[in-house]
């Protein structure tokens, strides 16, 4: 359920839109920005706010990848195995950040196709912010700084906080 | 007609479709125009009642001048337009298409329900590659799974067309089912806590193209080239949807919608279309039985009908034709209506006759109102909805209401007492306090006779139905069985004054309007005459006609009660369940002489008969039907009766021979011939007549002469050549009706009887507004006024006795407003204490927002402790004190 | 000759060999495909092959199957896959051992053996329903007490006509293309084009 602070905002998200069932997916990264994954008790309320069915609204969160219907670490890291990546060691990181995080529960890992970040492979993305030219050791050091505080890590949206 | 073809004109354009100049109205789909030239462009998502949406890519040709390969089922046709479909890139495309569906589709075809009727199969075949070349594994889901206690989906076998989920949102308005997940892992979901629980669920099983939707009653029950088909009239309410019986090894298993497109355009609601299963309940009683030493004891039928007619004889030597009465009949067909008011009023000699059950409108009113047809909503001005939830009881109603509302943009007025199924889509509610409907009429007529009415949303309602032509059409019932008819007969008084106004009453038992027509009714002949009128025609046709007007149902019941009634024949009827007052309905069993059933299924009021005689139902007796418009259908008959079963019809000319008049009817059309020749407003319905016109005949006949279509072809399931046609609408051909009279000859049959009789025969009743005049009863504060209507899904013979419908039955609680419960001081779902002038009930109590303060809600359940322990007909509203159980 | 010429065609028939045989004493060899009594057959593993789709009913001419599927309980399957066939008879009177059903079964459930002879003093006998039907648990038909069994006639159940093989497609060739049978296991893909023709092997 929202917060009351949130459910003030999504009033006015809602409002931003001529039509009310625009608002799915920004109320849908509100919600999940707000427990950290989308919980499925989040999207009969998303559904009341947007004026649809609560199978509408999961239709379309289903769809995309990136709202986490299950529940996810506070880092979601996004290890692109796709062409350039492949040729340039992507697998490689993967496999050690998977082996490497694998019982933690702050941290989950997973593979993603191409990130659109070839010229710099390669690449992977910690909440949605870009790390190029890895190295497994380089990719570790990055998730430790974020799991440290050392780098600001946005939500598992990708909104900055 | 779907807003797409809304949106054509009348303008005629020429194009050439695979080198062919045909003509078609401007704006109209080319999918639609080539297939009604003989050109069949394949498809799959196209559906001719829903938006084109263009998904499946199935239906692409070439267009000369247009760039690329368009979707025949998004290009409208223009002039000059020159379209080709079976060109060599448009084949390649077209094998293409199928080869990719094809790719992830199990081919599990001969265990599929749509195995033998399948679009894709039948394309495939026509239009496909003949051999795939993909040989890697298929994707795999767990095979079927529930989506409601009626559907089963199939997620391996769909190919994502959209059919449903855009039927779910855009026809039926009930979103929830919708496509989740993505590329090959795409699927129809529901959320996970809330089931496709749509009253039209039905439908989407009907129209998908694959058998990824399958209905659960009809799972693996027959294979399409095992079944036969009848066309028939659904008699589940009084809409009267056109449908295909189909049967195999004389039982019913399955009912498709046809697309009539006067009445239920394709659909059907699931009740009516899963109903069928009652007819084979064990239920059923197959013999005919009489109490002997207050124990039943099976019989022969000679015995038995001697043992009745022996009743019925005494009773009317000893106290009179008026001590024999007849309650119900308007679940039966027309002609078993007419069979027995012939009985009773022509034979018998009492007119203590009513098919309603103290449920719904004075039959005066039925029968004397302006009637609109269900085709004048989507042409009307306005539309008035006063009365029960229509999703409830009409569904089929309720989506022509919605369609003409959403897609006709037609101004739409909820009077409604409580929030119902169509309140989403109306321009203006006003919920007025149950009982003072007459107020909220009289409000309207004034706004829109230009003065301000005082309530907001009338004078929105009455600015936006300003300046539009075409009539006002009123969808007139008892917004609550818990309150008399006076009020909404006040408010017909009103709205009557209205001009270019007509009414559609919302009754809702499948032939209960034919009923009324038949005379089934206190103080009514044959036809919509009046007794007074009427008594010079009928009185040499018949043996006798009664002498004064008699009771009606609540009078029957209150005679019957006193021990007045010697012998109460209960046509199909279970008063206990029905009637508004329990109380007096056992009673009044109790209390009449001698109690006759003729009915399926042993009642609670049935059970107390002395004499049992057991009637052939819907899809084991041909007849005809009237609906809510009075458009008289056809019945089919598919199956043999089980048992010793007799028609209705039957039984009552048994019975007038055994009391010295034989009606000489030996056959159904007999007796239809019989009514068109007798009953004025009938007058030339006959059974050549309604076998040849394609959407029945409405009454009064001469009137609606000109609107029949002569049919042309049969009603075809399984096209001969080509893809089997049940997913697309299923329509019989007919011809055009025309000016210069040159249609069927039964039709000018028709108009030289409907004339002798408009000179020979009494005029047909007109309703009398001054008499409906009255005030609204005043109401205690503290009070909540009780507002009770029927569920789909209620305690009925239909849903208890179809095991696929009976689980979907939703327990009952008096619903209130949150307010309101604040005010009582107890939780959600905690018990309470109520209290109506009758009696006390203890009920759960929940709150809902669609019912306003101060009012309550409590379905009428059929059975159990419902608003019919509560309700309190001799006032004309039920007030409620509710009280916490200390 | 007049009209002793019809007398020359019987004296002429009188020295050639005779084609009728004393039957029953003398039972002639049957030819390896004869359409005689049907079987339905199982897995190797007992499951049943039928999955009750109708297919054999909707093709018979002679309208003599009567099939109705039914949901195979989960816990206890009686065919692979979702359905099964629940009711399976066939009328004996009616049929015409045409094979048409055979050849339109997806699954090779139904087959017919080469027993032709069994008649019956009651004509509910001559309607075969699934138990009699069904092979038993060695894969060996189930004969009924008024059928006449000669040796050989319930071996090779499997041995089905069909018009596209062993030899109507050149690349079904030396493929197995069937499933085993309970009892009988896998059978030989059978002859070639090649070698039906008694001809050389064109590559």
């Amino acid at each position: 359920m929202f917060t009351d602070d949130n459910r003030a905002r999504a009033r006015d998200i809602v409002a931003q839109y001529p039509r009310a069932r625009s608002a799915i997916m920004p109320l849908a990264y509100l919600a999940q920005d707000q427990h950290g994954w989308l919980p499925p008790e989040a999207i009969p309320e998303i559904a009341e706010f947007c004026g649809v069915s609560a199978a509408e609204v999961q239709g379309t969160v289903s769809f995309y990848t990136m709202f986490k219907r299950r529940p996810c670490g506070r880092l979601v890291v996004s290890v692109c195995t796709n062409v350039t990546c492949l040729v340039v060691g992507g697998p490689e990181i993967l496999e050690h950040l998977e082996v490497k995080y694998a019982s933690d529960d702050d941290v989950t890992v997973e593979e993603v196709e191409c990130l659109a970040a070839c010229g710099n492979a390669p690449s992977m993305q910690v909440n949605y912010e870009f790390h190029e030219r890895l190295t497994p050791e380089v990719a570790e050091a990055i998730v430790e700084d974020y799991k440290a505080g050392r780098l600001a890590a946005r939500t598992v949206s990708g909104t900055p906080q | 007609m779907t807003t797409g073809q809304a949106q054509t004109d009348t303008e005629l354009v020429t194009l050439t479709i695979d080198g062919r100049e045909v003509q078609a109205r401007k704006g109209e789909l080319l999918i639609k125009v080539a297939q009604e030239n003989g050109v069949y462009i394949p498809r799959f998502c196209w559906h001719e009642r829903m938006e084109p949406v263009g998904m499946c890519r199935m239906c692409l040709v070439q267009v000369d001048g247009m760039r690329g390969f368009p979707p025949a089922c998004t290009t409208p046709v223009a002039e000059g337009m020159v379209a080709h479909t079976d060109t060599e890139p448009v084949k390649k495309i077209q094998d293409g298409v199928l080869e990719f569906l094809l790719i992830n589709h199990p081919l599990d075809c001969p265990v599929c329900d749509r195995g033998g009727e399948c679009p894709l199969q039948d394309q495939t075949l026509a239009f496909g590659p003949g051999e795939s070349r993909f040989t890697e594994e298929k994707r795999h889901f767990e095979k079927p799974i529930p989506l409601s206690g009626l559907v089963l989906l199939d997620r391996e076998r769909c190919i994502q067309c959209g059919r449903c989920t855009r039927f779910a949102e855009e026809i039926a308005g009930d979103p929830l089912i919708d496509f989740g997940e993505r590329s090959d892992r795409m699927q129809v979901v529901t959320f996970p806590d809330e089931p496709f629980s749509s009253y039209f669920s039905g439908n989407t099983v009907q129209i998908c193209p694959v058998g990824a939707l399958l209905s659960k009653p009809y799972r693996f029950k027959a294979r399409p080239w095992d079944l036969s088909t009848s066309e028939t009239t659904c008699t589940t309410c009084a809409v009267g949807c056109r449908g295909a019986l189909q049967s195999s090894s004389n039982r019913l298993l399955r009912l498709l919608g046809v697309d009539l497109d006067a009445v239920n355009q394709g659909w059907l609601c699931d009740k009516g279309r899963y109903g069928y299963e009652w007819v084979h309940a064990d239920e059923r009683v197959l013999e005919p039985s009489v109490r002997v030493r207050n124990a039943m004891v099976d019989v022969s039928w000679p015995e038995a009908l001697e043992a009745v007619a022996n009743e019925l004889q005494r009773a009317i030597e000893l106290h009179g034709p008026s001590s024999v009465a007849v309650l119900g009949g308007a679940r039966g067909s027309n002609e078993d209506a007419y069979a027995w008011v012939r009985l009773a009023k022509g034979v018998i000699g009492t007119d203590n006759v009513d098919a309603q059950l103290g449920d719904g409108l004075p039959a005066d009113a039925v029968l004397g109102l302006p009637r609109a047809e269900i085709d004048d909503l989507d042409q009307a001005a306005a539309i008035v909805l006063l009365g029960p939830d229509l999703k409830e009881e009409l569904p089929v109603l309720y989506l022509r209401v919605k369609q003409a509302a959403v897609s006709k943009k037609v101004p739409l007025l909820d009077l409604a007492p409580v929030d119902v199924g169509l309140t989403p889509y109306a321009t203006a509610v006003s919920r007025t306090v149950p009982g003072e409907e007459g107020v909220a009429a009289e409000r309207l007529v004034a706004a829109i006779g230009g003065r301000a009415s005082g309530d907001a949303g009338i004078d929105a309602f009455a600015a936006a139905a300003t300046g539009r032509s075409g009539p006002v059409v009123v969808v007139l019932g008892r917004g609550s069985v818990a309150q008399s008819a006076a009020p909404t007969m006040r408010a017909a008084a009103a709205f009557a004054a209205l001009p270019n106004v007509r009414f559609l009453s919302a009754l809702r038992r499948g032939n209960v309007h034919g009923a009324l027509d038949l005379g089934l009714a206190p103080g009514f002949l044959p036809g919509r005459v009046t007794l007074d009128a009427g008594r010079g025609w009928f009185a040499p046709i018949w043996q006798t006609v009664p002498k004064e007007r008699g009771l009606d149902a609540e009078g029957i019941l209150r005679a019957a009660a006193d021990g007045k009634v010697r012998v109460l024949v209960l046509l199909g009827a279970d008063p206990v369940a029905d009637f508004p007052d329990t109380d007096l309905a056992r009673r009044a069993i109790d209390g009449a002489g001698y109690v006759v059933a003729v009915d399926a299924f042993l009642s609670e009021s049935t059970r107390r008969a002395d004499a049992f005689l057991p009637c052939t139902v819907w899809g084991e007796k041909a007849g005809t039907t009237t609906n809510l418009e009075g458009r008289v259908q056809r019945l089919g008959r598919k199956v043999s009766p089980e048992g010793t079963t007799m028609d209705d019809w039957r039984i009552a000319g048994e019975l007038a021979v055994r009391l010295g008049n034989d009606f000489d009817l030996e056959f159904v059309d007999e007796v239809t011939d019989e009514i068109a020749t007798v009953a004025p407003a009938h007058a030339g319905a006959r059974s050549q007549l309604l076998r040849r016109s394609r959407d029945g005949v409405v009454l009064p006949v001469r009137e609606h002469l000109h609107e029949i279509m002569v049919r042309t072809g049969d009603l075809n399931i399984m096209a001969e050549d080509g893809p089997a046609v049940s997913w697309d609408p299923i329509r019989v051909d007919a011809a055009e009706p025309s000016e210069e009279g040159d249609a069927a000859h039964e039709v000018d049959e028709a108009r030289g009887e409907a004339e002798r009789l408009e000179r020979e025969a009494p005029a047909h009743h007109e309703w009398d507004r001054a008499a409906n005049v009255g005030d609204a009863p005043g109401r205690d504060a503290y009070a909540l006024r009780l507002v009770s209507g029927r569920e789909l899904y209620d305690g009925g013979r239909i849903t208890t006795c179809s095991p696929s419908l009976a689980p979907l039955r939703k327990d009952s609680a008096l619903m209130v407003h949150p307010q309101d419960l604040a005010r009582i001081g107890v939780e959600e779902g905690t018990q309470v204490r109520v209290t109506s002038s009758r009696a006390t009930v203890t009920l759960p109590v929940r709150t809902h927002p669609s019912v306003p303060a101060g009012t309550a809600r409590l379905p009428f359940t059929a059975d159990g402790r419902g608003a019919s322990e509560l309700i309190d007909t001799t006032t004309m509203v039920t007030d409620l004190r509710v009280e916490t159980i200390s | 000759m007049g009209r002793f010429s019809g007398f020359l065609v019987t004296a002429r028939q009188m020295f050639k060999p005779r084609l009728t045989t004393e039957y029953p004493e003398q039972v002639r060899e049957y030819p390896a495909r004869r359409h005689g009594r049907h079987v339905l057959n199982r897995y190797e593993d007992g499951m049943e092959k039928c999955i009750g789709c109708e297919l054999c009913a909707g093709i018979c001419p002679a309208r003599c199957i009567y099939v109705r599927g039914a949901d195979n309980p989960p816990d206890d399957p009686v065919s692979p896959g979702e359905r099964y066939g629940f009711v399976y008879e066939i009328n004996y009177l009616r049929c015409i051992h045409c094979d048409l059903c055979v050849e339109a079964c997806p699954t090779e459930a139904i087959t017919e053996t080469k027993l032709f002879e069994f008649s019956w003093n009651n004509r509910n006998d001559s309607i075969y329903t699934k138990d009699q039907l069904l092979v038993d648990d060695d894969g060996h038909p189930r004969k009924q007490p008024w059928e006449a069994w000669a040796p050989g006639q319930d071996e090779n159940l499997s041995e089905w006509v069909r018009a596209t093989s062993p030899s109507g497609m050149a690349e079904y060739e030396g493929r197995v293309s069937w499933s085993g049978d309970l009892g009988h296991g896998v059978r030989d893909p059978g002859p070639t084009q090649a070698e039906l023709d008694g001809r050389e092997e064109i590559d």
